[in-house]
């Protein structure tokens, strides 16, 4: 419950606010939102099992954002930031993607 | 293969299950330090996302510069280019005064000369009663491709003007685009230009002349037929008669071979010399096209 109220006290902060992102931050911002919304799909569908824990969700949220940006920033580093950010796309993507059927199969039974 | 079938079959993050595991299968009960921490970083979490998000939908920044730069130097030279041509039309009238004033006492017919030739080459405005068609491109849904078919062509508009000139039309213009006797309509791609001027739908051919004559005449004329046609394309038009009518002045007609004398003749010898070495076959041919 906490979770969730703060999420939304933060998205609601995030619109009104608006605050500037510094260019630096720039490339990773794409990554940064494939891993929210991959952590806020594996928490509904964990919901939906029964097995939702705030601080895991909280916990795993951080650490997708994170390790998603740290994979392109390294992969900048090397000179393969866009292949890196492909291949985050990629996994995210199908997670995503499987959570999404999950939870279809909670909610309509098919 | 093996982590390709791992992220298929297990999205769910493990964390969740281990942690169901280690409570032993009961909802855990968590500390308040615990939930401190998990709202504050829920909010966090919340702001940077929906941060991230609107900062993608926002357009690029040096893009944008960009086009402000443009925008901004276009309205610039716009506004130099509308004080100009007010300009150009102040003094113009002013030489019409200058002139008018000089000549009405020197040499009334000379005046009346001038006069009827202003009118004739469509360097003066003028007004009167008189007929506009209209011509209006057929509608478009939006994004729909065009059919070249369903828009005004430069033939349509030639038609309509040569027929207005037949029934006695005194001047004639498109879009506020005075017709003169250099004036070609033409298409250029996809615009229709007029003094090389590019004109858009609706076009609006404005005529002077006698408002019942021009509209009997042009229903009678080959237009009307050509207008009617134009129907099965979906261009509408229509004809409309008005006691009050302006027509503008066009400001490009201009010498191009002849030019003044550098200092006046002031031996008063009769034998006026030709400006600028007498009518030769090529300034016949300039003015005569």
């Amino acid at each position: 419950m906490i979770a969730v109220v703060g999420l939304i006290v933060g998205v609601v902060a995030g619109l009104l606010l608006q605050p500037s992102v510094p260019a630096a931050v720039a490339p990773y911002l794409p990554i940064a939102v494939i891993a929210a919304l991959d952590a806020l799909f594996g928490g509904l569908r964990a919901k939906l099992d029964g097995l939702f824990d705030e601080k895991v969700f909280i916990v795993s949220f951080l650490s997708n954002v994170v390790v998603a940006a740290l994979i392109v920033f390294l992969g900048d580093q090397l000179g393969v930031g866009s292949q890196m950010s492909t291949g985050v796309v990629v996994v995210l993507g199908i997670r995503i993607f499987s959570n999404a059927a999950a939870i279809r199969r909670h909610l309509f039974k098919a | 293969m093996s982590l390709l079938r791992q992220v298929m079959d297990h999205p769910l993050d493990p964390g969740y299950e281990a942690a169901r595991r280690a409570t032993g299968g009961v909802r855990p009960q968590r500390g308040v330090v615990t939930r401190i921490w998990v709202g504050l970083l829920a909010v966090l979490l919340g702001a940077v996302t929906v941060v991230a998000a609107r900062e993608l939908r926002r357009p690029e920044p040096s893009a944008l510069a960009a086009r402000t730069l443009l925008e901004s130097q276009i309205s610039e030279r716009q506004g130099d280019v509308d004080t100009l041509s007010r300009r150009v039309s102040q003094v113009g009238a002013e030489v019409e005064t200058l002139r008018s004033d000089a000549l009405s006492d020197a040499s009334p017919s000379l005046l009346d000369t001038l006069n009827r030739d202003g009118v004739l080459s469509g360097s003066t405005a003028l007004q009167g009663p008189g007929v506009v068609v209209t011509l209006r491109d057929a509608p478009v849904l939006k994004d729909a491709d065009v059919d070249p078919d369903s828009r005004v062509q430069d033939l349509d508009l030639q038609i309509v003007v040569n027929s207005l000139w037949s029934v006695g039309a005194e001047a004639v213009a498109i879009n506020d685009q005075r017709l003169t006797p250099v004036t070609a309509v033409r298409s250029a791609g996809d615009a229709i230009l007029v003094n090389l001027q590019p004109v858009s739908s609706p076009y609006s051919v404005v005529a002077i002349g006698d408002p019942g004559k021009l509209q009997s005449g042009l229903a009678r004329s080959p237009a009307g037929d050509w207008m009617v046609s134009l129907t099965n394309f979906g261009i509408q038009s229509s004809t409309v008669g008005q006691s009050e009518l302006d027509v503008p002045g066009d400001d490009s007609v201009r010498l191009r071979y002849a030019r003044p004398v550098e200092s006046p003749a002031t031996d008063g010898s009769g034998d006026a010399t030709p400006a600028a070495g007498g009518p030769t076959s090529d300034e016949d041919q300039g003015y005569g096209q």
